[in-house]
């Protein structure tokens, strides 16, 4: 039996995504993430817990409102940190994330990432498009962060979506143990990984961890012949060397015997600056120029048509639908 | 090939069916036909001015001094065939189907006879040539003829005489008082919105009609007809007749006399066929495609000149042009291409037609392409199979090739709908000119039987203007009878009958504020309410009194158009006027309504809920609070402006039964109260909820409300969510806006319903993108939405045209109902545009 009571954070239920899995999907982001990548954006979802963000340019002036320092229980030495008159940031260290203060604000100017859902509510608000999954082929894809981080919530979830006829979709980064993978599996339709490097050294600069275990993961996919989707966020300067694609090529043909129903190459995109600076996390790729749209568009169809000559079924971007 | 096989292979049109165009590329003159000729002929259009003439405006006149004393539809009958006879016309350049709306290309005809006297007010006062958009020039010449003209209409214009029949209560609400009920299209306009029965008229021709009404007269019983009203309007239909004819008969010989002097053997030949086809079809019914364009495009155009209603609309083309297409491609005498370039060159000639609006309803209405000429394409046929033709697929090409805003089309979709037609409808619209609209037959159909037409009828419905539905060819709908502000409703409601804001800037101060009066009737005040039902019943009283009011002027405008301007012409080619022998104005066609649409429904369910929400349930403001803030348009209330946007109280429009249900009730009422009530035709009202553009006018009229808007924003649009200064209120995408929306209920707003999309480029490209935008139409459909329509086309683009207008002269977009120049709308109009949220997916 699923326990529909089961919690677990979630920090945003986005309806009518089309880029991640077939037709039109309900994605629930869930936080928490075992990696840390440089040029991750979705950065509310790496850290487990529930926090605030602060977006100082919404505050509508502490002598006009000032309901936050009110309900910040740590009250004359209060966490908000302020400036002219606006809430800036927080500070951290004396934040008890009690989000009271998000709760006051009326102007969305302190928001919460990470809120508490039952199993119950996430398939409940899943269940709302089932008509546009039907039309369009799509259904609900997990991601975040990392799902399985929370992989308890999320196998209920999947379990329960399965039991209503709903296509599911994991986007996992398969650093995680592969027991886990074994449990929640059989309850996954379409699995998406992506793979970032193939050199561990660089793996772990980039992104925190080393890639062993992740490659073992997703060849072990493969081999039970899970339907695979492997992105590859092309990001200049940093893993968009041919050698780095051919070994990822070398990796696809050889140890997953090409078993993947596409490798999408996406391009990398400069998002989620505001959200690192809400919360108060350096974002590893602020002075990062990229290139001209023509050269790094260029670059990705020139790598995508490396890896066809390998007999890999790449696409450049994430809406072309896989042949097969 | 036998007829049978022709009409079991699928329909097809030139290009693929999944051809695909560049996505969100709705830029004009980019020479996107493959028809050279047409190419240039959108760019020679494009180039000129609009003007204003007078010569309509002077023979009308002239024709109304001289037989001042003949009964008034004789007179009318006389003032159109002076017109016909006398005004000047021609045939320009690479022209293939020839006419004019008694005016040169792009000049805007002036209709003395329904309104005059702000046409000469703002020809010396707001001169056109100076308007911030819809700009028109005039010559010295024309100017003067018109001040000539001047003091004969004093008095006599239509709407002078509407507004002198209207009492103090019945003109307090509308435009002439405090403006939130809009009557002004039909007061300064013609009615138009309705189609003329063309398949009748290509069955018998002009002779064929003067021989149905020169039977009628002769079987006249005289002791039937005391007065004589309908032999008088046997005759003027017999005038308007023979004046149309030799209308067709002026272009002949100017064709003739033009070849004469043509050098080059291809152009002669052209100008020979034009000369033969308008002879022909001068009299008698068309016998080819060819021939059927030039009567279809020219006695449209007499309708046009006959009276100044916009919305005069096509219908079914693909279905009353077909026999014609295929008995041409069967005999030979036309390949499909041949077919195609026509249909494009006729398209382009819909750029001919401009009327002259005032500048308050430029403000509501602005882009010049007020013809509001319709198309209709697909959907089921009288017995419910489904209707697809090849002109079905090669109209929508022609639309992807000429990219100009007219005609307006419309796909009806239905559940037996090709796949096919519908991949072609998303390609056509992924372009981005705001081209097609879709509309479902699954509600259209069972509003229509709601409205008491036909099943056979209401199958074959098509679409007038830019949203409402009509029978075509048996209809007089007045469909575009009034735009009605619930949001106002909501606020007399909450304030005992008061205006919010109320105060010395004030048009109406010195006799309502000021003598300590209130605009609407006591229903009690906010803070006195012991409960949220309490609001509800307050806004239904408020509802009642004023849906009584305004259909008392529409009732006045409607006898007054009675009176003054029948339409002889026009009842020709309407059922069942000439039957009856009575003017279509006058309720001779079969089916007859009258149509005022509700707007600002989404302003009115988010007010609702934050009523309910903060004052009843969390009691976190007081009423007291709440009303002073509105007065004081949130200025020093920000916190609370900040949170009735935020989403911490339910909206409408994110699948949230909460504010849908306000949304519902808010509507229900108003459809309540119009639905059923008689019109003086005959006939009776059907509610339409739409806004057109209207919101932004309507906006303009009132103070700061409870949803979050400061004074004077516009209230929302259509079916859409509110979108403030501060704001969009609907956060979760547009699958969550099709379900919030589609808990209205669209068959029992039988005028018609829309919903605006605005999609980023982005969501829609790549097969995928194509695929998922049908899926979401399919699915609105099935949940009994009406219609909807699209923008497809960056913020960004919006952002950079509004600073650089010189380069996106030709960036069209979707207004609602209709598309225009983005650059040529009022600033409200475009802000309010770009506000719609945009549904970005990356
Ligand atoms: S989360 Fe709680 S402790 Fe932290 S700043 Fe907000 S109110 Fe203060
Ligand atoms: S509650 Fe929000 S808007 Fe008010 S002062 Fe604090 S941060 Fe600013």
């Amino acid at each position: 039996m699923t326990d529909l009571n089961k919690q677990g954070y979630v920090t945003n239920i986005q309806r009518y995504t089309i880029h991640d899995g077939p037709g039109i999907r309900t994605e629930v982001f869930l936080k928490g993430c075992p990696l840390n990548c440089k040029w991750c954006s979705n950065p509310e979802c790496i850290r487990p817990a529930p926090e605030v963000g602060v977006y100082p340019d919404r505050c509508i002036g502490l002598d006009k409102c000032g309901f936050c320092l009110s309900a910040c229980p740590a009250g004359e030495i209060s966490a908000l940190k302020t400036e002219n008159n606006r809430v800036m940031a927080i500070n951290r260290g004396s934040c008890t994330a009690c989000l009271s203060c998000a709760k006051a604000c009326p102007a969305n100017a302190l928001i919460t990432w990470g809120k508490l859902y039952t199993v119950q509510e996430v398939v409940d608000a899943v269940l709302e498009d089932v008509p546009f999954y039907n039309k369009s082929g799509g259904g609900v894809t997990l991601s975040g962060g990392d799902p399985l981080i929370q992989w308890e919530f999320s196998l209920a979830i999947l379990k329960e979506c399965k039991e209503h006829g709903i296509h599911t979709c994991l986007e996992t980064e398969h650093h995680i143990s592969p027991g886990i993978l074994n449990i929640v599996y059989p309850s996954v339709d379409l699995v998406i990984t992506d793979i970032k490097h193939m050199d561990p050294q660089k793996h772990r600069v980039y992104t925190g961890v080393d890639n062993k275990l992740i490659l073992h993961n997703i060849a072990e996919t493969a081999k039970k012949e899970m339907p695979l989707v492997i992105r590859i966020p092309v990001i200049p300067g940093h893993n968009d060397s041919r050698e780095n694609i051919e070994a990822t090529a070398r990796f696809i043909v050889g140890s997953l015997k090409n078993r993947v129903l596409q490798v999408q190459l996406l391009p990398y995109r400069q998002l989620g600056i505001e959200k690192y600076r809400s919360l108060g996390i350096p974002y590893g790729m602020e002075d990062f120029q990229p290139p001209e749209r023509e050269i790094w568009e260029k670059n990705i169809l020139s790598l995508a048509e490396l890896l066809k000559t390998y007999g890999i079924p790449a696409v450049a971007g994430s809406s072309s639908r896989p042949s097969g | 090939m036998t007829l049978q096989s022709a009409r079991k292979e699928k329909p097809v049109g030139i290009t693929p069916f999944d051809r695909e165009w560049p996505v969100s590329d709705g830029h004009m003159g980019k020479n996107t036909s493959p028809f050279p000729r047409v190419n240039r002929f959108i760019n020679r259009v494009l180039e000129g001015e609009f003007t204003v003439d007078h010569q309509r405006a002077s023979l009308v006149t002239e024709a109304y001094q001289k037989y001042e004393r003949e009964p008034q539809v004789i007179k009318c009958a006389l003032a159109l065939a002076n017109v016909l006879d006398n005004v000047e016309i021609s045939i320009t350049e690479d022209e293939l189907i020839a006419g004019e709306m008694a005016a040169p290309m792009k000049a805007a005809p002036i209709f003395p006879e329904h309104s005059f006297s702000w046409v000469m007010d703002e020809m010396k006062n707001h001169p056109w040539h100076k308007r911030l958009h819809d700009r028109y020039y005039i010559s010295k010449h024309s100017a003067k003829k018109l001040r000539e003209i001047e003091s004969f209409w004093k008095g006599k214009s239509i709407d002078e005489v509407v507004i002198s029949e209207m009492n103090e209560d019945e003109l307090k609400g509308t435009n002439i008082g405090r403006g939130f009920y809009l009557l002004n299209l039909y007061m300064y306009g013609g009615i138009g919105h309705l189609q003329a029965n063309y398949e009748k008229l290509f069955a018998r021709g002009f002779y064929g009609l003067r021989e149905e009404v020169l039977e009628k007269l002769e079987s006249l019983d005289k002791h039937e007809d005391p007065a004589g009203a309908k032999e008088n309007f046997y005759r003027a239909e017999l005038i308007t007749i023979e004046a149309a004819i030799r209308y067709f008969q002026r272009y002949a010989a100017l064709a003739v006399k033009i070849a004469e002097k043509e050098k080059t053997p291809l152009r002669k030949q052209e100008l020979n066929i034009i000369a033969d086809n308008c002879r022909w079809v001068s009299t008698n019914p068309p016998r080819t495609f060819f021939e059927a364009l030039q009567l279809l495009y020219l006695a449209t155009t007499i309708i046009l000149i006959e009276t100044n209603g916009h919305s005069v609309s096509i219908g079914r083309f693909d279905q009353f042009m077909e026999p014609f297409y295929r008995r041409d491609i069967e005999s030979g005498e036309a390949t499909k291409e041949d077919i195609q370039e026509l249909i494009e060159l006729y398209f382009i000639k819909h750029l001919w037609w401009t009327k002259l609006r005032d500048r308050l309803t430029v403000i509501a209405n602005s882009g010049r392409g007020m013809g509001g000429d319709s198309i209709t394409l697909g959907g089921v046929d009288r017995e419910g199979n489904d209707a697809t033709t090849d002109l079905t697929f090669m109209c929508l090409d022609a639309i992807a090739h000429t990219r100009s805003g007219v005609p307006w089309v419309a796909v009806r979709w239905h559940e037996q709908t090709p796949w096919e037609l519908k991949v072609k409808t998303a390609n056509v619209i992924r372009i981005g000119t705001g081209q097609p609209k879709v509309f479902n037959d699954q509600a259209a159909i069972p509003a229509s039987l709601r409205a008491g037409r036909t099943l056979e009828d209401s199958r074959n419905y098509h679409v007038v203007g830019c949203v409402e539905i009509d029978s075509g060819g048996k209809e007089y709908g007045w469909h575009d009878a009034a735009y009605f502000n619930i949001a106002k409703i909501l606020e007399l409601a909450i304030n005992d009958g008061r205006c919010i804001g109320c105060g010395e800037h004030c048009d109406r101060w010195e006799n309502c504020g000021e003598m300590g009066k209130r605009l609407g009737p006591q229903t009690g005040k906010l803070a006195e309410f012991s409960s949220f039902d309490r609001v509800l019943e307050a806004y239904d009283r408020q509802m009642e009194y004023w849906v009584d009011l305004m259909i008392r002027g529409i009732e006045i405008m409607d006898r007054v158009h009675q009176r003054l301007k029948p339409l002889p012409y026009l009842s020709t080619l309407i059922d069942d006027c000439t039957e009856k022998g009575i003017d279509v104005s006058a309720g001779g066609a079969r089916y007859n309504f009258t149509g005022p649409q509700a707007v600002g429904v989404g302003t009115t369910a988010d007010g609702m809920a934050a009523i309910k929400q903060l004052i009843f349930e969390e009691k976190k403001v007081t009423a007291e609070g709440l009303l002073n803030a509105l007065e004081n348009n949130w200025v020093g209330d920000e916190p609370l402006y900040a949170l009735v946007n935020s989403d911490k109280i339910h909206h409408y429009g994110n699948d949230d039964d909460y504010a849908d249900e306000l949304a519902k009730f808010a509507t229900d009422t108003y459809c309540r109260h119009v639905e059923n009530r008689p019109n003086c035709r005959g006939g009776k009202y059907l509610p339409g909820v739409y806004s057109v553009s209207a919101n932004t006018a309507l906006g303009l009229t009132q103070w700061a409300s409870a949803d979050g808007r400061v004074a004077l924003e516009p209230v929302s649009d259509c079916l859409g969510p509110v979108h403030t200064w501060a704001g969009s209120h609907d956060t979760k995408g547009p699958s969550a806006i099709a379900k919030s929306v589609t808990k209205l209920d669209h068959i029992r707003a039988a005028n018609g319903t829309l919903l605006n999309w605005k999609f980023s480029p982005s969501c829609v490209t790549g097969e995928t993108g194509r695929d998922n935008l049908i899926a979401l139409i399919d699915v609105y459909f099935d949940r009994r939405g009406m219609h909807s329509q699209f923008n497809i086309v960056s913020r960004e683009t919006l952002e950079n045209a509004i600073k650089n207008p010189e380069e996106y002269r030709y960036l069209l977009v979707r207004v609602a109902g209709y598309s225009a120049f983005f650059v040529e709308l009022s600033k409200p109009l475009q802000y309010d545009i770009m506000g719609r949220t945009e549904l970005s997916f990356d």
